[in-house]
C-alpha cells in the first residue's frame, strides 16, 4: 500500500551533535530522547499480530457457525492505517528553513568579505614610527575628528576625552 | 597633492661640531685648507672682532660666559637620560598603537574563523529535517501496529471466553451429576445390605489372614 513503511533513514546522531550550537543544546537533547523513545516503542511491537489458530477454536467452541463469521469477517477487516498529517507541513518548514538558510549564508559571506577587506588594509599599513595623523585617520577611520558635527575643539564630546 | 607615502623622517640630525657649525663646512673647506683651515678662519676671525672692538667686552659677556656655561654643563650631563626618558614615551605610544593595531587582526581573523564555523553549522539543518520525518513514520508505523494487535486481542478474547465458558459449564455439570450418583448410592443402602456387606468383608479378611499368615 502507498504510504505505508515510509522509510525510516537512518541518522547520524553524532554528526548530527557535532553541528548542534550550544545555545540550542537543550531542544536537541529533547528531540533525541523523544526519537529513542519512538524507536524503542517500535521495535517493541512485533510487526504483524500472531495468526489465530482457527481450527482449533472450530474444534473447541460448540455453537455452530460462530467460529466461521468471526473467521470471515476477521479476514475480511481492514485495519486503517494512521493518515499522515505531518510531513506536508515538515516538508514545508524544511522550504523556508532552507531559504532562511540561504539568506543566513549570504549574509555571513558578505560579512567575511567586510573583515577580510578590513583585514587586508590593517596588514599592508605603514608602520607607526612614518605615520602622519593623515594616515593615521586612513587607517583607523574611527579616529577622525567630526569637525563638521563638533566645530570646536576638541572636536568630539567631552565625556569621550 | 601628492598621494605618494612620505619617505620616513630621518633617525638623526645632521653631524655638527661643538653644537653649533655643521660638518660640512668643514667639508666644503678642506680641500683648500686641509683640517686646520676652519679654526684658522675661526680663530682670526674672532681676534678681529676683539682686537677691532666690533664686539665689545661688557657686562653682557660675562653674564652670557656665566650662563652657557651652565647651559652646557647641564646639557652634557642629563641630555641623554632626558632623551632616554622622552624616547621611552614615544615608545609606549607606539606600543600601545601597535597592540591595538594586532588585536584588530587577531579578532577580525575569529570573526572569520566563526562564521566559517557558522556556515559548517547550518549545513546540518537537513539532519533536523529527516529525524522529524523520522519520527512521524515512527509514530504511524506503531499506531498501525498497534491498532493491528489490538483486533487480533479482541477477537482472540472473544473466542477465549466462549471456550471457557463451554467448559465451565461442562465442569459444574459434571460436578453436579458425580455428587448427585454418590447422594443416591449413599442413600439407597439399605441397613441390611449394610449388615450382610460388613460379614462379607469380614469372612474375607479371615481369608487373607490365613493365605497371609501361609506366606510369612
Amino acid at each position: 500500500m502507498a504510504g505505508r513503511r515510509a522509510a525510516v533513514k537512518a541518522i547520524d546522531w553524532a554528526a548530527f551533535a557535532e553541528r548542534v550550537p550550544p545555545n540550542q543544546r537543550a531542544m536537541f537533547n529533547a528531540l533525541k530522547t523523544r526519537s529513542d523513545t519512538l524507536s524503542a516503542r517500535l521495535a517493541a511491537l512485533p510487526e504483524k499480530p500472531p495468526a489465530i489458530d482457527w481450527a482449533h477454536y472450530k474444534a473447541a467452541v460448540a455453537k455452530a457457525g460462530m467460529v466461521d463469521e468471526f473467521q470471515k469477517k476477521f479476514s475480511a477487516l481492514k485495519v486503517p492505517e494512521p493518515v499522515d498529517t505531518q510531513t506536508a507541513k515538515i516538508d514545508a518548514q524544511e522550504k523556508e528553513a532552507a531559504k532562511s538558510t540561504a539568506e543566513y549564508v549570504q549574509a555571513s559571506k558578505a560579512r567575511i568579505a567586510q573583515y577580510e577587506q578590513r583585514l587586508q588594509t590593517l596588514r599592508n599599513m605603514i608602520p607607526f614610527e612614518q605615520m602622519t595623523f593623515e594616515d593615521l585617520h586612513e587607517a583607523f577611520p574611527e579616529t577622525k575628528l567630526d569637525k563638521e558635527k563638533y566645530p570646536y575643539w576638541p572636536h568630539k564630546p567631552i565625556a569621550d576625552l | 597633492q601628492c598621494l605618494a607615502p612620505l619617505p620616513p623622517l630621518p633617525e638623526k640630525g645632521g653631524e655638527v661640531r661643538y653644537g653649533l657649525i655643521p660638518e660640512e663646512f668643514f667639508q666644503f673647506l678642506y680641500p683648500k685648507t686641509g683640517v686646520t683651515g676652519p679654526y684658522m678662519l675661526g680663530t682670526g676671525l674672532l681676534l678681529y672682532l676683539l682686537s677691532k672692538e666690533i664686539y665689545v667686552i661688557n657686562h653682557e659677556t660675562v653674564a652670557a660666559v656665566s650662563i652657557l656655561s651652565v647651559i652646557i654643563y647641564g646639557v652634557k650631563k642629563y641630555g641623554s637620560t632626558v632623551a632616554a626618558f622622552a624616547d621611552k614615551l614615544n615608545e609606549e605610544k607606539v606600543a600601545t598603537a601597535l597592540a591595538v593595531k594586532n588585536e584588530a587582526i587577531k579578532s577580525l581573523e575569529t570573526a572569520i574563523e566563526e562564521e566559517k564555523k557558522e556556515q559548517w553549522r547550518v549545513e546540518g539543518c537537513s539532519y533536523l529535517f529527516d529525524a522529524k520525518r523520522n519520527n512521524v513514520a515512527m509514530l504511524l508505523e506503531t499506531n498501525y501496529r498497534e491498532r493491528l494487535l489490538r483486533v487480533y486481542n479482541e477477537v482472540k478474547k472473544r473466542l477465549d471466553y466462549q471456550v471457557a465458558m463451554q467448559n465451565l459449564k461442562r465442569q459444574k455439570e459434571q460436578d453436579h451429576m458425580i455428587q448427585w450418583v454418590e447422594k443416591s448410592v449413599v442413600q439407597s443402602i439399605t441397613p441390611q445390605q449394610q449388615k450382610e456387606s460388613i460379614a462379607k468383608c469380614i469372612l474375607d479378611l479371615k481369608a487373607l489372614s490365613k493365605s497371609a499368615q501361609a506366606a510369612v
